[in-house]
């Protein structure tokens, strides 16, 4: 029998073709923003936990601010013992300008050693990272972020070119590959030199100690993160005085956030399905009263008050599910377009499918309910008298 | 078949009370052919409206096949309405957007007849009132006297024993109404009760039986031969 009310409700949706499809926009708008937000969110979220995972899942991240100089000179082998870390990095970091085209580019330049390599999890398109040799005997050698050749060399060879620093030759012994922006700034805008270098050029960057450790898995995370917390709190008595943090309380907050973004926007694109909603209401209740005197003749010719509540509920929600449909063929192309526009790769998973068809037929019982209940409460006299 | 005893029916329009029926009685037998005449506020439409379970009585008591109507509910009159009466209506009332068989099919819908048969029947009830080939076509593609008959056609669908029309001629020129008169004669001569409702004494003729009604009384029944002597 549910066919039947489908056939005869989808008889009068095709016979008001016009209007149906006018009154679905509301839906299409709805869901497409509502869609498309959330796999933009998701997306975003995604691409936010790649990158912060190519950097290093088992990274903690070290700040001390030193102004006293509480800490003792062998501070960093002593935190090493201590936390029985195998493969750590300070870094001093400054910046260099360049003159391009006749404009200033400025390049980060960190000071680090050769365990930076790998603690940050580099990979390289040519040449090596800094090695054993070039920190200890503090040897002009410099690695270059991905940017960094085509600006400073177009169009010459690299490895082996000489970079002056603050007016100091060093020689390229390789290239990092593309990593991408993060929070520490672009990386592929950055370059790496022994880090005794640092301390000299930029002698104000060694109150701030930054420095990165690999801990030995990723279930050892918490372990040093503790043993370095009560090696500083030996020598700074405030919390203030250093931040540690791990790679993956990073990827939580930031995942946290995106979330909470991601529903956010999602909330607030919902509303235009809420609008949608009365749209349908109020188009139904239009409908309803102008096909009273159909519903005054099915009336007479015998149907039951649900058989009439049914047919208009299955109207309406064919009309929201119709909406629904479009929206998510809308929020398709428009996922396509911004993935070919943007960095971003937007994908609709079936989640989103199932969703928008959750939305829609929801969508199209609560705001259709009422107008059909006003349709099956008409007395069959009155509705006949209507004209 | 049909059984009305002292029947009123009062209508409350603010403060004014309306007795459009005002205590009829009146018996109405298998197989017959019965008009109800009177002029405009005589309480016609209102009798229609009771004897067709679209209304129902303000006091008194209607029995339909044995139905105590006054005891039902309205899902239960619509399901009577479907089984028992086949209504024609003065302006046919037709849905537009649907074609003549569709149209035809509908109340065997609400009687959940098969879609087969369905189809089958309406086909064969379309063929009966001379419109075999006009199935296809939406109302507004027939002339009046066509929708007529496809009205009288979906009003036989289920069956009933009793076909009320209303003004059937109404809006028909005398020619196709006289056609449509003559069709509905038939009907009757095939044993179905049919009871018309108007006001043009040229319809009544048809029937054998005459019961005029005036301020919501029942002025005179008579047998076709006592009023036309």
């Amino acid at each position: 029998m549910f066919k039947e009310y489908f056939a005869i409700a989808f008889r009068s949706v095709v016979a008001h073709k016009i209007r149906a499809l006018l009154t679905t926009l509301g839906v299409v708008i709805g869901v497409a923003s509502v869609i498309l937000l959330m796999s933009l969110g998701n997306s975003a979220r995604t691409e936010a936990a790649n990158q912060i995972r190519s950097i290093g899942s088992n990274l903690i991240y070290v700040s001390i601010s030193d102004r006293q100089g509480a800490l003792p000179a062998t501070w960093l082998s002593e935190i090493q013992e201590k936390a029985q870390i195998s493969a750590f990095s300070e870094m001093v970091s400054g910046t260099a300008s360049y003159q391009v085209d006749g404009s200033n580019v400025d390049v980060s330049i960190s000071g680090v050693n050769q365990y930076y390599g790998f603690v940050s999890n580099l990979s390289m398109t040519h040449g090596r990272f800094l090695n054993e040799f070039d920190v200890d005997n503090n040897l002009p050698a410099v690695v270059l972020g991905s940017k960094i050749p085509d600006l400073l060399f177009p169009n010459q060879g690299v490895l082996g070119n000489t970079l002056y620093i603050k007016g100091m030759p060093f020689t390229v012994v390789g290239i990092v590959e593309e990593r991408g922006t993060n929070f520490s700034g672009d990386n592929d805008m950055m370059i790496y030199i022994p880090i005794d270098y640092t301390r000299t050029m930029f002698p104000m960057g060694g109150r701030f100690k930054t420095f990165y450790i690999t801990a030995e898995s990723e279930e050892n995370i918490d372990l040093t993160m503790s043993r370095v917390t009560s090696y500083l709190s030996n020598y700074l008595p405030s919390s203030n005085q250093y931040r540690i943090f791990s790679q993956s309380q990073i990827l939580g907050v930031l995942d946290t956030l995106m979330a909470l973004l991601t529903t956010l926007l999602s909330g607030i694109a919902s509303i235009s399905l809420i609008v949608g909603g009365i749209g349908i209401m109020n188009i139904m209740l239009v409908t309803v009263r102008e096909r009273t005197r159909e519903i005054g003749i099915r009336k007479a010719l015998g149907a039951r008050r649900q058989q009439i509540l049914v047919q208009f509920l299955i109207e309406a929600v064919i009309i929201t599910t119709l909406g629904g449909i479009i929206g998510l063929t809308v929020s398709y192309i428009g996922a396509q377009i911004i993935t070919s526009i943007t960095d971003f790769n937007v994908v609709l998973g079936w989640d989103a499918v199932l969703l928008s068809l959750v939305f829609s037929i929801t969508i199209g019982v609560i705001f259709g309910i009422y107008p059909a209940m006003q349709a099956s409460k008409l007395e069959p006299v009155e509705a006949l008298r209507f004209e | 078949m049909i059984n009305i005893q002292e029947v009123t029916k009062r209508y409350e329009m603010g403060s004014n009370i309306v007795m459009a029926l005002d205590g009829i009685t009146l018996d109405i037998h298998e197989g017959e052919f019965v008009a109800i005449v009177g002029p405009s506020g005589s309480g016609k439409s209102t009798l229609m409206n009771i004897i067709g379970c679209l209304d129902i009585v303000t006091s008194g008591t209607y029995v339909l096949n044995q139905i105590p109507i006054q005891e039902y509910d309205q899902d239960e009159l619509a399901d009577i309405r479907n089984q028992q009466i086949g209504f024609i209506f003065q302006q046919f009332n037709l849905l537009p957007s649907f074609t003549a068989i569709e149209n035809v099919m509908m109340p065997m819908t609400y009687a959940k007849v098969a879609k087969k048969q369905r189809e089958l029947k309406a086909a064969q009830l379309l063929q009966t009132v001379g419109l075999g080939d006009r199935m296809d076509h939406k109302p507004t593609e027939l002339s009046g006297g066509q929708q007529q008959r496809v009205s009288i056609a979906r009003a036989l669908a289920n069956d009933p024993a009793i076909i009320l029309a209303d003004e059937p001629t109404g809006a028909l020129d005398s020619k196709t109404g006289k056609e449509v008169l003559t069709l509905l004669k038939t009907l009757n001569s095939n044993g179905k009760t049919v009871i018309v409702i108007t006001h043009d004494q040229e319809v009544a003729r048809f029937a054998n039986r005459v019961i005029t009604l005036k301020d919501g009384r029942v002025a005179s029944d008579l047998a076709k031969e006592e009023v036309y002597v």
